[in-house]
């Protein structure tokens, strides 16, 4: 046994890079090893931007013996009645290369079999490994890729060289035109410590490294202890050797709005801003990559691109504020949407009738309803400022500066600020009734202008953000508990794109709602059974906050008796009806009821339906699944028995298909489709 | 060591890149956005021949102007292009040993080397590498071609932009662009600042928009009618008229951003026609 080390020597990989692909190595080497019959010890990865590591303890010299049972011939034509073999048993022995005496005999199913174990040689773990490792370095993917030389290999930054260690022994492996970095006499485990001398290789403690770095900075100035989680991340993949520095700028950029302050900080130059009280402050850290720099004029090469690239923002800042935010407004007929969407001012419009329409139908009182339809108007102005031109990830919060500038209210530029959260999964979102609003009128306004428009996200692939749209939709509405029918919200937004859009009405509107459901599926809690959360996607799925009800009431309750029932009624009413599909289902017809069993059914359906929607509309789930479960599984279960659904009458049939289906869609239209899960047995 | 001054620094980098195999050529006499629009880059990146440069070009970007008011922008500045094709394993060693040519030092001062991936969309070319920040001061943009003009390469081009003043201003310790010194006292703000100061005005106040709009189309019109005739050169220098017209009315902000794209469309096609026809001559 010995321990191995594979070190990949890169140009720079962007910081995002670094730990994907590590653990894509380790990933792969825990596949191909197995797949080589190497047994081995635990795999660990570590890696900066330039270096990618993967370290395996106790790797075995040879390979594991393979034994391979190859069956033959049936014994019955591999051997005569005397017992020996006929020249079909010989032939099987022959053409694997074994003695006939070890053939072997087996019963099985289908009869006696001859057969034999085949013994796969072992080999060296080296020989392996030559051809493994290139393997495992092709299967590193990254989201960009190029080449550098005439190999035809692909990386995500040129390979610079390879070392393959198994304990001492050098490995040559063929990666491209990548050269081999040799290491003479150094057992694998050594070098590694060797390398964690260097610098400090393993991420997680490098990053912790940092973090308590300037924790204790923060501690000792008597400031704000917080970090950015992104660019300590970032960080974390800019340096090996992590020094802090703390600089200093002038005092008269501190009258930048913060978040240009922060953008120009952490952004542009992945430098950490400083607080007290809660109140930035003109100082910064910066991570320097190992010691012995020129600290002072580093402080001041900092410094001053900083305070240059802060003039250019205060430029922008006092240009931005020479007009109120409300005059720009007209300025978006000269900003394009989207390709065939029409311009930015159009937009707005939009926003204004969409967002009128949702308030109205969450009720919101009259003051707060002008203070939307003004947001919705102010929402876009930012983006014709200088300075949302310069930092467009500051658009909204820039809104929200320059309204208050403007005079405007406090809860108008709130909103305005409000409408582009959450930015991602796990970002903040609105806090007040008009942001969300707006926000959910711009997210509507966004996925039916881009559906409408022909584009749409392919596999990850969601460049227009269509998806991501959805999902902040779907938080927003689940966060704030807001009850809204969002097929009508869907209908008005297609409304006012007044015949813009490409698509028909119809087929847009599930194209929407199929995004969103995609999108619920993936954003509510997994249930058990996992199939029960498609169940409820299944039946209606207009309200949110509801569906998210749905599915966590019903998965509380999926292993009591009367769900199963219920489950059961769902799955025999479905069954009946898919046999149906070609036929029209009508209304049920009471004079068409013969059998005392069918009246029997039609008697719990005539006695129980009206409870059971009542109890739908009280969102009372486990009693819902309870009625519907009891009401019809013994009924049901007797009708099954000794009815015939399917009856040659026409119009006994067609009777009995359309209580199956009434039974049926009392409980699947509006709860979950319970016909989906797997194996429902009561 | 005496601090070099603007022309020293060219001049080193001349020597530095003359020895390492590069022809030294002149800039384009074109207005011209970068030093990646020089014939020497553009035209000569297409194709398997090798091929190492190095020059300095004039860029104008009118957009940028500041009335000579920002210490760090101008609308007019100078790159020093260096293209190495094929690139070589040891390109980036050998771009830090052009800096330490220059008198840096790179033990007291900290390089990163930050992703950029590299686009031009009027060109149709991009590539992967880094902005290379001194200090974080970002000195030279530092790219593997990709594409150029729309055509995947097969010998990939390294290319080195060096931006002058950014690494004058590191040498010289000098923080305004204005107060550089060219050489012998002579500053950066006494040879271009009034340049600077009218560029600004112009591009933002002045340029004759219906002036630039007929050019525009003239431009691109000549460009097409030549690409008929296979000149490929001429062509190409009607492209860059182009592209220099486009910039200017977008400074001046005739341009709204319904029309952007297509016009950037337009300068790129009329590239991709001027590449293919280089690479049929």
């Amino acid at each position: 046994m010995s321990d191995f080390l594979l070190e990949i020597n890169v140009e720079e990989l962007p910081t995002g890079y670094v730990r994907p692909a590590l653990d894509k190595l380790k990933n792969a080497f825990i596949e191909k090893l197995k797949l080589g019959r190497i047994a081995h010890g635990d795999v660990s990865v570590f890696g900066t931007a330039v270096a990618l590591v993967c370290y395996v303890k106790d790797m075995q010299l040879k390979q594991e013996e393979l034994s391979q049972e190859i069956s033959g011939p049936p014994k019955r034509i591999a051997f005569d009645e005397d017992g020996k073999l006929t020249p079909q048993g010989i032939g099987f022995a022959k053409n694997q290369g074994v003695d006939v005496k070890d053939l072997k005999i087996k019963s099985t199913p289908k009869g006696e079999y001859v057969f034999i174990i085949k013994k796969i040689k072992a080999g060296e773990t080296k020989e392996v490994l030559r051809v493994l490792v290139p393997e495992i370095i092709k299967a590193i993917s990254f989201p960009k890729t190029m080449k550098w030389d005439d190999s035809g290999v692909r990386f995500a930054r040129p390979i610079e060289s390879i070392l393959v260690l198994l304990d001492k022994e050098n490995i040559k492996v063929k990666v491209g035109n990548a050269p081999a970095k040799v290491v003479k006499g150094v057992p694998a485990g050594l070098y590694l410590k060797k390398l964690e001398k260097l610098y400090t290789l393993d991420q997680d403690k490098r990053k912790s490294e940092i973090e308590k770095m300037i924790m204790l900075a923060q501690k000792k100035l008597g400031l704000d202890e917080r970090i950015d989680k992104n660019l300590l991340e970032e960080t974390n993949f800019l340096v090996r050797s992590p020094v802090l520095m703390i600089g200093d700028f002038d005092k008269r950029f501190l009258a930048v709005p913060r978040d240009v302050l922060v953008a120009s900080m952490s952004k542009y130059q992945r430098i950490f801003t400083l607080s007290k009280g809660g109140k930035l402050i003109n100082k910064f850290i910066a991570i320097l990559d190992g010691k012995g720099r020129d600290i002072a004029k580093m402080k001041k090469v900092y410094a001053n691109i900083l305070e240059a690239r802060l003039k250019d923002s205060l430029f922008f800042y006092n240009e931005d504020m020479k007009k109120p935010l409300s005059e720009l407004a007209p300025k978006l007929k000269d900003l394009i949407f989207q390709k065939d969407l029409g311009n930015m001012f159009e937009k707005i419009q939009r926003l204004e009738q969409l967002s009128l329409f949702i308030s109205e139908k969450l009720n919101i009182d009259p003051v707060k309803k002008e203070d939307i339809k003004r947001a919705a108007y102010l929402s876009k102005a930012d983006l014709v400022t200088q300075m949302v031109g310069e930092f467009p990830s500051l658009q909204g919060a820039m809104g929200m500066e320059y309204s208050l500038k403007s005079g405007e209210k406090e809860s108008v530029a709130i909103a305005i600020k409000e409408q582009y959260l959450p930015k991602g999964l796990d970002d903040n979102l609105p806090e007040t009734i008009e942001g969300a609003i707006l926000a959910i009128s711009d997210r509507m306004d966004n996925i039916v202008g881009l559906l409408g428009s022909g584009v749409e996200s392919k596999g990850s692939f969601d460049p227009f953000g269509i998806r991501r749209n959805s999902q902040g939709l779907i938080q927003i509405l689940n966060y704030r508990a807001l009850r809204l029918d969002i097929i009508s919200v869907i209908k008005e937004a297609i409304g006012l794109y007044k015949g813009r859009l490409k698509i028909s009405q119809e087929e847009l509107e599930k194209k929407v709602i199929n995004y969103i459901k995609e999108r619920l599926d993936f954003l509510a809690p997994d249930t058990k059974p996992i199939e029960l959360k498609q169940a409820v996607l299944r039946s209606r799925c207009d309200d949110i906050v509801n569906v998210f009800k749905r599915v966590e009431a019903l998965s509380a309750i999926s292993s009591e008796k009367y769900f199963l029932k219920a489950a059961k009624v769902c799955e025999r009413t479905s069954n009946i009806l898919k046999g149906a599909k070609a036929e029209k289902i009508g209304e049920v017809n009471e004079s068409l009821l013969k059998e005392d069993l069918e009246k029997e059914v039609w008697k719990a359906y005539s006695a129980n339906s009206d409870k059971i929607r009542g109890l739908i509309k009280e969102e009372k789930y486990k009693e819902v699944t309870r009625a519907y479960g009891e009401a019809f599984f013994e009924a049901l279960h007797k009708f099954f028995d000794n009815v015939l659904v399917n009856a040659e009458d026409k119009a006994l049939r067609g009777n009995r298909l359309a209580m199956m289906q009434a039974i049926n869609r009392l409980y699947t239209n509006d709860v979950a489709d319970l016909a989906m899960l797997p194996q429902i047995v009561v | 060591m005496k601090k070099l001054s603007f022309q020293e620094v060219v001049g080193k980098l001349n020597k530095f890149w003359s020895a390492r195999g590069c022809l030294i050529v002149e800039p384009l006499d074109t207005e011209v956005g970068a030093g990646t629009f020089h014939p020497a880059t553009f035209f000569k990146s297409l194709g398997k021949y090798p091929w190492r440069v190095a020059y300095v070009q004039p860029s104008r970007r009118p957009c940028d102007g500041r009335y000579a008011d920002n210490p760090l922008r101008l609308q007019h500045y100078y790159q020093y292009q260096v293209i190495i094709k094929p690139t070589v394993p040891d390109i980036r060693k050998i771009y830090l040993d052009s800096l330490k040519a220059l008198g840096i030092n790179l033990k007291a001062h900290e390089v990163r080397f930050v992703e950029d991936d590299w686009e031009s969309p009027t060109l149709g070319a991009s590539g992967l590498g880094w902005e290379v920040w001194l200090d974080s001061l970002e000195i030279t943009q530092f790219t593997y071609f990709q594409q150029v003009a729309g055509v995947e390469l097969d010998v990939v081009p390294c290319e080195i932009t060096y931006g002058l003043e950014r690494i004058c201003m590191f040498i010289q310790e000098k923080f305004n662009l204005f107060d550089l010194e060219w050489h012998n006292g002579v500053t950066y703000g006494d040879i271009h600042k009034r340049h600077e100061i009218e560029y600004s005005k112009y591009n933002f106040e002045e340029a004759n928009i219906e002036m630039y709009l007929k050019m525009f189309e003239y431009f691109e019109k000549e460009a097409n009618r030549l690409a008929d005739k296979e000149l490929a050169y001429p062509a190409y220098g009607f492209v860059l008229k182009a592209s220099h017209a486009f910039n200017v009315l977008d400074a001046r902000g005739a341009i709204s951003q319904n029309e952007r794209p297509r016009y950037i469309a337009r300068v790129r096609s009329l590239a991709k026609r001027c590449a293919d026809l280089y690479l049929e001559g």
